[in-house]
């Protein structure tokens, strides 16, 4: 196992209820620097509620969700934001009316001040931006709404970046490129949590994994490891 | 002919009033998500704070910087009612805000027919009308009002435009027009900045509310009804939410009218006008130029 940096997202025993149904019940969980974490789970599993708990869409009813050592469990969602965990939700993340351009200027929107050399580095790593700036962003390629949404998160001082299912709906050659994308982030320090479908390339990519099942996390631990788990194998990759 | 440019130039003024009218009920249609039936109502009743402050103390400055914000603290006490409905549910309710901005209408409509100057209609006092002839060709004749109007409602609409289309704070109004819980989660603050767009809207209502008091020089309390009608109109007609339709139509509806007065009698023009917009939303029924705020 690789060496974790420091844990920077820290859940407690957190139960999430949609009024009497309960989505989620006594999640642990950890998150540190630099880590890839996918959860899997088939759907209504409970991992976009987890996610969007997370990110304070969702109150807890119970238990607590520590962000660099602060309690947000009740905070709102644009502060939870603001502070650094960015949510990709599954419908792409992007304004579609707005420009790409636009689209980075409001992913920038607290750290105006920080913008030129932001912006700079996100055309660095994600150079099919550059000339893509001025166009609406909702005539982008599947692929690249993708790659924009990225560029957002990282318009930011975004520490987390935790995307819902975003391979769904892509092309293959697309998924493995978002899938590179998001090793090249990890690799520079970003922490990822992943909700995904799509386990073959998960298990590649991630460096731990946690399945969930009925609201509860029914197995975790390194993804080498979890691979060859009976369990896994007869549940989701079907030999 | 000479009449005709006379009436055009009228026209233009006039429609330059109905269309920042529409620009703010679009406004509050795409960001705020509400139908701001009552904006005309709040209008027309800092026509009568401005008529008041001026028969009280014959104070032009005084007189606008009161109008401007009547309209803007009469917005900031109905942003709370709004937001109300449109949080309560956890959804944005647009059909009840039109309910809850037509009891606005009515209550304003109340207060101005019993409790304003008896319920008479107001006029205000003809210098303040700027009837000073600006420019004179023949018949054709500008006053500076009419000029006054022209000038400032242009430059107000320009810089509305700017705001939308070329800040940081516009950027955010239009991605709360595409997707609210999309903006809310990407760390948009909407309170914040529902808060700044009643105040925005409400400092341009309180300028119309100055312009048209300049222009036509008098209200009543049916003035609001009046207007709502057609703001709602051109509103529709344009395409909902379509805020540069709106600016085209509202135009062309000042224009229009005036354009009337000069073949018909006076009454007639109203009906007129909203027969020809019957005739475009009969052809076009979801509106000339798309549901959109698109650039």
């Amino acid at each position: 196992m690789r060496n974790r940096g420091e844990v920077i997202l820290k859940i407690k025993n957190l139960t999430v209820s949609y009024g009497p149904i309960i989505a989620l019940k006594e999640i642990k969980l950890e998150i540190a620097q630099g880590e890839t974490i996918v959860l899997i789970g088939s759907n209504g599993a409970g991992k976009s509620t987890l996610l969007k708990s997370i990110i304070g869409l969702v109150k807890p009813d119970d238990g607590y969700i520590f962000f660099q050592g602060k309690n947000i469990s009740f905070w709102n969602p644009e502060k939870i934001n603001r502070s650094g965990i960015f949510l990709i939700p599954e419908e792409g993340g992007i304004f579609r009316t707005l420009t790409v351009e636009e689209n980075l200027q409001l992913g920038a929107y607290h750290f105006f001040n920080q913008y030129q050399q932001q912006i700079k580095r996100v055309m660095q790593l994600f150079p099919i931006l550059q000339q893509r700036l001025k166009q609406v962003a909702g005539t982008l390629s599947g692929g690249e709404q993708r790659i924009l949404a990225f560029g957002k998160a990282l318009m930011s001082n975004s520490k987390i970046l935790m995307l819902d299912e975003p391979s769904i709906g892509l092309s293959p050659r697309h998924i493995e490129q978002i899938f590179q994308t998001m090793q090249r982030l990890s690799q520079q320090g970003y922490a990822i949590l992943l909700a995904e479908q799509n386990i073959v390339q998960a298990f590649k990519y991630a460096n731990r994994v946690y399945v969930l099942e009925n609201g509860e996390i029914v197995l975790h631990g390194n993804s080498s490891d979890l691979k060859y788990h009976p369990r896994i194998k007869k549940a989701y990759l079907g030999s | 002919m000479q009449i005709i440019i006379a009436q055009v130039i009228n026209g233009i003024a006039l429609g330059s009033i109905y269309a920042l009218l529409v620009s703010g009920f679009n406004l509050m249609f795409l960001v705020g998500k509400i139908i701001h039936f009552s904006y005309p109502y709040i209008v027309v009743i800092s026509i009568y704070a401005c008529w008041g402050l001026l028969q009280l103390t014959g104070n032009a400055i005084l007189a606008i910087l009161g109008t401007i914000i009547t309209s803007i603290a009469l917005h900031m006490i109905v942003e709370p009612l709004f937001r109300h409905i449109n949080t309560r549910k956890g959804t944005i309710d647009i059909n009840s805000s039109f309910i809850l901005s037509l009891g606005i209408a009515l209550i304003l409509t109340e207060i101005m027919s019993h409790q304003l100057n008896y319920g008479f209609p107001v006029s205000f006092p003809i210098n303040w009308m700027g009837d000073a002839v600006f420019l004179r060709f023949n018949l054709i004749r500008i006053s500076s009002g009419q000029l006054y109007t022209l000038c400032v409602s242009i430059l107000i609409t320009l810089i509305l435009f700017i705001i939308i289309y070329r800040t940081q704070l516009g950027r955010a109004f239009r991605a709360i027009a595409e997707n609210i819980s999309m903006a809310r989660l990407q760390g948009i603050p909407i309170l914040r900045l529902n808060l700044l767009l009643y105040g925005i809207t409400g400092f341009v209502g309180g300028i119309i509310a100055i312009l048209f008091s300049m222009l036509v020089g008098s209200a009543s309390p049916w003035l609001g009804d009046y207007i709502a009608l057609k703001v709602l109109a051109i509103a529709i007609v344009a395409g909902l939410g379509n805020m540069k339709g709106g600016l085209v139509f509202g135009l062309a509806l000042g224009i229009l009218e005036s354009l009337i007065l000069n073949f018909f009698p006076g009454s007639w023009s109203n009906a007129i006008a909203f027969f020809i917009m019957l005739l475009v939303i009969l052809i076009k029924p979801r509106g000339v130029f798309n549901n959109s705020i698109e650039s």
